[in-house]
C-alpha cells in the first residue's frame, strides 16, 4: 500500500469519526445497535545505547502508527457481528529514508517487511459472526481464541499466531495477536453434576483458509529491522589480496586447512569480525487451503469448588518453524563497518504439534491478611505435555522428535502498602516456567537454543495513583537458563476519557554470548506512545 | 484424463474453494439462524434509551416517556402488576404503618412546594429536615469540585411506598422464621423469602433493618439493565465515559417470578443467593469485558467472581476478597456496590447502632424528569420527600479496612438504602453514594434512576444512569459461564 493511500484512509477515518460523546459512534441499524469504536496511536522509540552499534541507531529508531477500527452489530440478542481492521505503519522508514547510518546498517532494506503492514490478514483483523442459541456459542470467522493463565509469554495459548516483529516495547494486544479463520463451537450442557458449578465444551477447527503462522523477529538488519538480534560469528581473515582464486573470507578456525605457505601469509592479515545476518530459508509449509495445514483443538471448561479448571488438547502445526543448516555454504556479505555478515542457508518446515494440557486457577482465601489489605492471592497453573515435538539437533544437524513437558505457576496478589500508596493496591504477579525435554541426549546443548530443562521467571508489579489515572508498572523477565534479563519500566497516564499517554523503557542483558536476551543487548530503548480512542 | 488426474483436480478444486465454503457458512449462519431462533422481547439498549432521555440537559420525564407498560409485552406486564389498593393495604399490614401517617412531626410548617437552598437560612425547619450531608454538600449552588449539587428542589407529598403483592404475602407468611445468632447474624437456612424483619425491634434492631435491605426486593427478581457511567474530575471535566449492560437473577428467596424459593436444586444445595452478569460496552478499551458475580447466602462464603478479559480473550478468576480497591474510573469500591459488602462476623465485621429514627427529606424523581445541567453539572428537577428513616452507624471493627465507619440512611417503610456516607480510618469523609429513585406504583417496585457517587478525598465524582427492565425469562445460563463467554468480545 502506498504512503499516500495510507494517509488518505487515516485522514478520512479521523475526519469521519470526530471526537464526541460516547453515543456519537452508536447508531441504530434496522432498529438494532451498531457501534463503531477505535483508536489511533503514535509511538516512538529512542535508543539508550550510547555507543554506535551496528544493530541499532543512536537516536530515534521507530515511529509506529496504529489505526484500529472495530465495529459491532447485534441484529438479535443471540446474533453478534464483529469486525476490526488495523493500519500499521512505521514512519521511520520515511523519516530516515536518506539517513546514511540507516541505509549503511541495512535497516532501510527491511522496509519491505516493516514499513506498512498491507497483507489482507494484517489489515483485516477480525471478522466473525457469533450465534448463541440456548446452550451454544458458535463463532465462525477470523477470530482470536485465548487459552491459558500466563501473562507475558504463551504456553498453552497456541491457537493464534503472534506478530513479534515490532519488538518488546509497549505493544497493544490487538497489534501482536494474529486472528485466524476458525470455527469455534461451545456447548454448555443444561444438566451437570451437582459438584460442578458450571461446564462447557469447546471445539475449534482451523480450516487453513489462509496459512498464517508466527511472525518472529528475524535475523539481519535488512529483514528484522531495528529489532534484529545481534549475534556474533567467528573471526575471519580477508585473504583476497593474496590473489588466490576462490580464497576470500576464511574463518580463522579454518586456516589450519590451508597449505602452510598460505597459513604463514594469512597470519599477517588482520582479523575481521563477523555477525549473523538474515538467513536464506527454504521453508516447506502447507499451502493455504490444504488439509495438511488444518488444526483441531478442544477444551473442557468447568468451575468446581470456585476453581476454574480446563482440560485442553491441540493437534495441528507449530506456530514456529524448525530449521537446520542446508547443504549449501552460507552466503557472505560485507557490512559498512567492514564486518563479515554471514547469511545462513537453512531448510525449515512447520512440524506437527500435538499436546494435552490443563489449567487451574482459584484464590487461596486462607492466605488473605488484613494488614496487607485483606485480598487473597489468586493461584494460576498451566501445563501441557506434547508428543513427538520436532527439534533441531545442532550437533548432528538432524530433525529429531522428543516429547516435552511445559508448565507454569503464577500468582496474582493485591497488597496494600500505605507508605507507597495510601489509596490504591499494588498488584504483584510472579510466574515460574519450566520446559522439560524428554529423552534429551548426553550432550548438554544438543538441541538448538534449548537445554534439557529450561527455566524462566517473570515478575509484574503495578499500582495506580490520581484516581486510577496514573499507572506505573514494572515487568521483569528472567531467562534463568541463559542467565539473561529483560526489564520494562512504564508509566501510563489517562489525560482524559479519550487521550492516553505512555512512556517507558526496556533494557536487556545476558551473560551468555548469543543466548537469550543477550542478543538484544544493544536494543535498550526509551519509548513513548500517544493514544486517542473513541467509542 | 486418468482417474488419478480427475481425483487430483477435484481435490485442488476443493482446496481452492475452502475459503468460499467457509465464508458461505458464515453468511448462512447470519441468514438462516433467525428463522428458527426466538427472541424473548425487545430490550432497551443505550441508543434507544438516548432517544427518550439524553444524559445531559434533557428534562423529559422518562417515566412517562418510557413506561414499563410500553416496554414489556402485555402478558409479562400483567404478571408484574397488581391492584394498587391491595398492595398498599397488604404492606401496611406487614410493617404496621403507612409513611404519610408517620411524618409531619418535625417542622410541620414545611409544606410541599418549591424551595431553594437559601430557604435553609430563613426556615429553620427546612434545615432540620434536610439530611446533614445534603445541607453541607448537595443542596447548594452548582460548581466544582463535585457534580450533582442542586440549588432548588420541589418538596413532594409523602407517599405510601410498598412492594409487589407476592412480597407482602411472603413476608407475612414467613414472619418470625428468620433468626439471628447471638452476634446478630442471620442463621443459615432460617430465611426463606420476603422481607425478614418487617417490624424491627429488640437488641438487634439495627441488624434487622440492615438485613431487610440485604434481602431487598427492589427492582426485580430478574432484570436486564443498561447503565451509563460517567466520571468527572475536580474541574468537572469528564474523564470516564462508560456503558454497561447488567443482567441480575435472584437465586434464593424468590416469590414474585416462579420458581419460588430457590431457583433450582443447585441454588438450594449450594445456598446461592444471586447471580449478576455485567458486560462493558464502553469505554472502548473495556468493550467486551464481562464480569460474572455469584453470591452465596452463607455469611462466610466468598463470592465467585469470574472475569472475561476482552484484551486477552480469556476467562480469569478474580479474588472475591478484592473488594476494597476502587473500581476503575469510578468512585465506589466493590463493597460499596450493595451498600457495604457482606455482613460477616469473621471478615470485616461491623458494629451496628441506630443513631436516629426520624423523618428526613429524601431524594426521588417521580416522573424521571431529573437531569444534569451542563452548567456546573447541577441537578435539576430534584424532588425531595419526607420519609421516616433509620440512620444507622456501621462501625468497622477491622482497623485495616479502607473505611472506619459508614452512616447509612434506610427508609423505615421499605428499608431501601438511599444514601450512605463512608469515612476513612482517619475519620475523614471519603466516599458517598446517593440514589435518586422512581417508584412504579402498579408494580410495587422502586428502581434507581440516578446514582451519584463522590470521592471527597480525591475530589472526584461520578454518575450512574441505570435503566432497569424487569424480565421473567432470564435463566441461570444467561448469568453463568455461558452468558459470560457469550457476552464477551
Amino acid at each position: 500500500m502506498s504512503t499516500k493511500l495510507f494517509l488518505a484512509v487515516a485522514l478520512l477515518t479521523l475526519v469521519f469519526f470526530q471526537p464526541g460523546p460516547a453515543f456519537s459512534e452508536e447508531f441504530l441499524v434496522g432498529g438494532k445497535p451498531f457501534s463503531i469504536m477505535g483508536y489511533v496511536t503514535q509511538g516512538g522509540a529512542v535508543s539508550l545505547v550510547e555507543k554506535n552499534k551496528p544493530d541499532t541507531e543512536r537516536d530515534f529508531q521507530s515511529a509506529l502508527t496504529n489505526l484500529f477500527l472495530e465495529m459491532a452489530y447485534k441484529p438479535r440478542d443471540d446474533i453478534k457481528l464483529y469486525g476490526s481492521g488495523m493500519l500499521t505503519a512505521d514512519w521511520m522508514y520515511d523519516l530516515k529514508h536518506n539517513d546514511r547510518s540507516w541505509k549503511d546498517k541495512g535497516f532501510a532494506d527491511s522496509r519491505k517487511n516493516l514499513y506498512i503492514d498491507d497483507q489482507y490478514w494484517q489489515l483485516l483483523k477480525e471478522a466473525h459472526v457469533t450465534w448463541t442459541p440456548p446452550n451454544w456459542n458458535i463463532r465462525a470467522g477470523k477470530q482470536i481464541v485465548g487459552w491459558g493463565e500466563t501473562d507475558g509469554f504463551r504456553l498453552i495459548d497456541q491457537i493464534n499466531p503472534l506478530d513479534q516483529r515490532r519488538g518488546f516495547a509497549d505493544v497493544e494486544f490487538e497489534s501482536t495477536i494474529i486472528p485466524t479463520w476458525l470455527l469455534k463451537t461451545e456447548y454448555f450442557p443444561a444438566h451437570k453434576p451437582m459438584w460442578m458449578q458450571d461446564l462447557g465444551f469447546e471445539f475449534i477447527f482451523n480450516p487453513n483458509v489462509t496459512w498464517i503462522k508466527n511472525q518472529p523477529i528475524e535475523l539481519g538488519n535488512d529483514v528484522g529491522g531495528i529489532w534484529a538480534p545481534y549475534v556474533t560469528g567467528p573471526d575471519f581473515k580477508d585473504l583476497s589480496p593474496l590473489g588466490v582464486p576462490g580464497l576470500g573470507f576464511i574463518p580463522t578456525g579454518a586456516l589450519g586447512a590451508l597449505p602452510p605457505p598460505l597459513q604463514a601469509a594469512a597470519a599477517s592479515f588482520p582479523n575481521v569480525a563477523s555477525r549473523i545476518g538474515s538467513a536464506d530459508v527454504t521453508l516447506d509449509r502447507p499451502r493455504s487451503g490444504s488439509t495438511t495445514g488444518m488444526e483441531y483443538a478442544g477444551r473442557i471448561k468447568t468451575i468446581i469448588a470456585d476453581s476454574i479448571i480446563t482440560l485442553n488438547g491441540f493437534y495441528g502445526r507449530s506456530n514456529d518453524y524448525v530449521s537446520r543448516s542446508a547443504a549449501a555454504p552460507p552466503r557472505m556479505t560485507t557490512a559498512e563497518d567492514g564486518a563479515v555478515i554471514i547469511h545462513p542457508q537453512l531448510e525449515a518446515f512447520y512440524p506437527y504439534f500435538k499436546f494435552v494440557g490443563a489449567t487451574f486457577s482459584r484464590d487461596i482465601t486462607p492466605l488473605k491478611a488484613s494488614f496487607l489489605g485483606g485480598v487473597a492471592p489468586v493461584l494460576r497453573l498451566e501445563t501441557f505435555y506434547a508428543f513427538n515435538s520436532t527439534f533441531s539437533n545442532q550437533i548432528t544437524n538432524e530433525f529429531v522428535k522428543k516429547d516435552e513437558l511445559r508448565y507454569a505457576i503464577g500468582v496474582d496478589w493485591k497488597v496494600k502498602i500505605p507508605l507507597l500508596n495510601p489509596r490504591a493496591y499494588f498488584t504483584i504477579s510472579p510466574q515460574f516456567y519450566q520446559q522439560k525435554i524428554m529423552s534429551y541426549g548426553s550432550e548438554r546443548k544438543e538441541l538448538a537454543g534449548l537445554y534439557e530443562n529450561n527455566y524462566m521467571t517473570t515478575l509484574m508489579i503495578t499500582t495506580s495513583y490520581l484516581h486510577n489515572k496514573l499507572v506505573p508498572s514494572f515487568f521483569w523477565m528472567r531467562d534463568r537458563t541463559n542467565k539473561a534479563n529483560f526489564f520494562r519500566y512504564q508509566l501510563g497516564y489517562d489525560y482524559s476519557n479519550v487521550w492516553h499517554f505512555v512512556i517507558g523503557a526496556t533494557t536487556f542483558d545476558g551473560t551468555k554470548e548469543g543466548q537469550g536476551f543477550d542478543v538484544f543487548q544493544n536494543k535498550d530503548q526509551l519509548y513513548f506512545k500517544v493514544s486517542y480512542k473513541w467509542g | 484424463m486418468t482417474i488419478s488426474e480427475i481425483k487430483e483436480k477435484t481435490m485442488n478444486r476443493i482446496r481452492e474453494s475452502k475459503g468460499t465454503v467457509f465464508l458461505t457458512f458464515i453468511m448462512a449462519m447470519v441468514l438462516v439462524s433467525p428463522l428458527w431462533a426466538g427472541e424473548p422481547y425487545k430490550k432497551i439498549d443505550a441508543v434507544t434509551l438516548q432517544k427518550y432521555k439524553g444524559w445531559l440537559d434533557d428534562p423529559r420525564p422518562l417515566t412517562k416517556e418510557l413506561p414499563y407498560s410500553k416496554i414489556l409485552p402485555a402478558e409479562v406486564y400483567a404478571k408484574l402488576t397488581w391492584d394498587i389498593p391491595t398492595m398498599k393495604k397488604a404492606w401496611a399490614d406487614v410493617v404496621g404503618f403507612a409513611a404519610p401517617d408517620a411524618v409531619g412531626k418535625i417542622a410541620p410548617e414545611i409544606k410541599p412546594g418549591k424551595y431553594s437552598y437559601k430557604d435553609m437560612e430563613t426556615k429553620a425547619g427546612l434545615k432540620e429536615l434536610v439530611i446533614p450531608y445534603f445541607r453541607d454538600h448537595f443542596f447548594k449552588p452548582a460548581g466544582p469540585p463535585l457534580i450533582g449539587n442542586f440549588s432548588e428542589m420541589t418538596l413532594i407529598p409523602t407517599r405510601q411506598l410498598y412492594f409487589q403483592l407476592p412480597v407482602s404475602q411472603a413476608t407475612k407468611k414467613n414472619a418470625g422464621k428468620t433468626k439471628l445468632d447471638d452476634k446478630g447474624y442471620i442463621i443459615d437456612r432460617s430465611y426463606e423469602a420476603g422481607i425478614p424483619f418487617p417490624k424491627p425491634s429488640g437488641k438487634f434492631k439495627a441488624q434487622q433493618v440492615v438485613y431487610n435491605w440485604v434481602k431487598r426486593y427492589w427492582e426485580a427478581e430478574s432484570s436486564d439493565s443498561v447503565g451509563q457511567f460517567k466520571g468527572f474530575n475536580r474541574h468537572l471535566k469528564m474523564d470516564f465515559d462508560g456503558l454497561i449492560e447488567i443482567k441480575t437473577l435472584n437465586l434464593a428467596g424468590r416469590c414474585v417470578i416462579p420458581p419460588f424459593g430457590y431457583l433450582d436444586e443447585r441454588a438450594r444445595q449450594r445456598k446461592e443467593a444471586s447471580a449478576v452478569l455485567l458486560t462493558y460496552l464502553a469505554p472502548r478499551d473495556q468493550y467486551g469485558t464481562a464480569l460474572n458475580v455469584l453470591t452465596y447466602e452463607a455469611a462466610d462464603a466468598f463470592d465467585l467472581n469470574t472475569l472475561y478479559i476482552n484484551s486477552l480473550r480469556r476467562l480469569r478468576k478474580l479474588s472475591a476478597t478484592d473488594s476494597q480497591d476502587a473500581l476503575g474510573g469510578q468512585d465506589i469500591i466493590m463493597d460499596d456496590n450493595n451498600g457495604f459488602g457482606k455482613l460477616c462476623s469473621t471478615r470485616n465485621p461491623y458494629k451496628l447502632e441506630i443513631l436516629a429514627e426520624r423523618e428526613y427529606l429524601v431524594p426521588f424523581t417521580t416522573d424521571g424528569s431529573l437531569y444534569f445541567s451542563s452548567k456546573g453539572m447541577e441537578l435539576k428537577n430534584v424532588e425531595l420527600e419526607r420519609r421516616p428513616m433509620y440512620v444507622i452507624k456501621m462501625t468497622q471493627l477491622d482497623k485495616n479496612y479502607v473505611y472506619s465507619y459508614r452512616i447509612a440512611y434506610f427508609d423505615q417503610e421499605t428499608f431501601i438504602l438511599y444514601h450512605i456516607e463512608n469515612y476513612d480510618q482517619k475519620g475523614r469523609l471519603y466516599r458517598t453514594n446517593t440514589s435518586f429513585t422512581t417508584f412504579v406504583p402498579e408494580m410495587g417496585m422502586t428502581t434507581q434512576r440516578t446514582v451519584i457517587s463522590r470521592d471527597h478525598v480525591d475530589l472526584h465524582s461520578s454518575l450512574a444512569l441505570p435503566f432497569i427492565t424487569p424480565i421473567v425469562h432470564l435463566k441461570r445460563s444467561d448469568v453463568g459461564l455461558e452468558g459470560l463467554v457469550g457476552k464477551g468480545k
